[in-house]
């Protein structure tokens, strides 16, 4: 019992020093993407070649003056910045970044806990982001937060919709929510192989959902200021930009998970190679993927984002499920 | 509608590899042209003797008002060859708009105009500088 304990208090540590880490270096990551991008070089000055960048950033934050707006509805000031963050670390719980490992005899699972819901967990989790950007929007006491909350709300509910809705055609193929099972079946096959439609869509769903670009409404600087953040300064601001790339991460892990094979190698012959270090490679892709997407694509409009949303995306992901259904029920022996 | 966006990936895709135009400027500096119009420079002559000898044309032409020239006598000669020297020659940064025109003016060549472009001061005091600060060391 006390060893099962401290197996899962190291696993704990460990994964959330992994996310932490990841995180710092990932607004590095971007701010490199992006100079490189425009033929510029990114941060540069602190440590080689930029590499201490996050660093500073850190100590700068902790150092800002931490302004409270003084009409700000303070409970919900200062509890949206932390449900900004917890729900990226609460579902990297169920995050499978490995099958088992064997140290002393003893068979460790390399996930944290587990559970045989965890995606309905991780769709259940992540869905509390929008309250960090409504809440933050809100209690500011302030327009521009506002109207990027309420622009959040709307946009999250939309796209919730087609998140959950593009992970159905995985379950049926595969009958398990459970995240490890949904690797085991892909060891022979990727799953966005025979789900080509369900990937794009997820993938299009958790940027929109991580308000990143081009569905970065809620902050549209030319317009909102910085939206839901405007009245957030110091560690509280941090909060919010932890979140964010905390969701990338683990909204890359989930995909990874979904349809990229999880810690499998992309062939036999590279399996030599062990399988967390695969699952971070997958998840480093798909990462510098939402860089890449956020430094091409000029922002959405409004309504063409519920448009693009409720008129395309939706009836794509409903002939996705039929489509699923029909193929399974032909498998398993016709109608 | 797939086709542009993919388009437009590979073009970002493309610069990401592409060499950076950026000059590293506090550590590598940007060659500027022969011509480049910088800080002053007052010359002096093998002897070490200032060739400006006060005639205020600089100060006459500058469009900014930014020179301030007072002359003195030089009697014994030993520093200029025609007797008069400057004896206050100020240039105040924070007017001089680098246009040279004190540069064409000078008849005797003593003024002209470097390619040190690095005259920030964090001090708007320091920007009025001197003889001190403008005359040639040799």
């Amino acid at each position: 019992m006390l060893v099962a304990i401290a197996i899962t208090v190291v696993k704990l540590l460990i994964y959330f020093g992994v996310l932490m880490t990841i995180v710092a270096y990932g607004t590095l990551a971007e701010r490199k993407v992006a100079g490189h991008i425009q033929d510029r070089l990114g941060p540069l000055h602190c440590g080689p070649h930029g590499l201490l960048q996050p660093l500073a950033d850190g100590i700068k934050l902790f150092f800002k003056e931490d302004i409270t707006a003084s009409k700000s509805d303070k409970v919900l000031y200062y509890l949206a910045p932390v449900i900004a963050v917890v729900p990226a670390i609460l579902v990297l719980g169920v995050i499978p970044i490995g099958d088992y490992i064997t140290i002393a005899g003893k068979k460790i699972s390399l996930s944290i806990a587990d559970i045989n819901v965890a995606l309905l967990y991780f769709l259940g989790v992540s869905s509390f982001g929008v309250y960090a950007i409504m809440l933050g929007g809100w209690a500011g006491n302030s327009k521009y937060p506002l109207l990027g909350g309420l622009r959040s709300a709307a946009q999250f509910l939309s796209y919730e919709l087609l998140l959950g809705l593009s992970v159905i055609g995985v379950v049926m193929l595969v009958g398990s929510f459970s995240l490890k099972e949904i690797v085991h079946y892909q060891k022979d096959m990727w799953l966005f192989i025979k789900q080509p439609v369900a990937f794009i869509i997820y993938m299009i769903a958790a940027i929109a959902e991580l308000n990143r670009a081009p569905f970065d409404l809620p902050e549209a600087e030319s317009e909102l200021v910085g939206g839901y953040h405007t009245e957030y300064s110091s560690m509280k601001f941090a909060m919010f930009f932890m979140g964010e790339y905390a969701n990338m991460v683990v909204s890359s892990a989930i995909a990874t998970c979904l349809f990229l094979g999880g810690w499998y190698a992309p062939s036999h012959y590279l399996s030599f190679i062990p399988g967390p270090i695969w699952f971070l490679l997958k998840v480093f892709a798909l990462f510098f993927f939402m860089l890449w997407i956020r430094w091409t694509y000029p922002r959405f409009r409004y309504d063409q984002l519920m448009g693009f949303c409720w008129k395309y995306l939706l009836p794509f992901s409903l002939i996705n499920i039929l489509g699923t259904g029909l193929v399974v029920i032909l498998r398993s022996g016709g109608l | 509608m797939i086709g542009p966006l993919i388009k437009g990936l590979r073009i970002t895709f493309g610069h990401l590899f592409k060499p950076a135009i950026t000059v590293k400027y506090p550590y590598e500096k940007r060659e500027v042209a022969k011509r480049w119009r910088g800080r002053h420079l007052l010359r002096v002559d093998e002897q070490g003797r200032e060739l400006c000898c006060y005639c205020g044309l600089c100060e006459a032409v500058c469009p900014a008002n930014a020179i301030r020239i007072y002359g003195m006598e030089d009697p014994t000669f030993t520093r200029s060859d025609v007797g008069k020297i400057a004896e206050i020659y100020e240039i105040d940064y924070r007017r001089c708009i680098f246009c040279g025109f004190c540069a064409e003016a000078c008849p005797r060549g003593a003024i002209v105009l470097t390619t040190d472009y690095e005259l920030a001061e964090p001090e708007r005091e320091k920007l009025l500088q001197t003889k001190e600060v403008l005359l040639e060391k040799r």
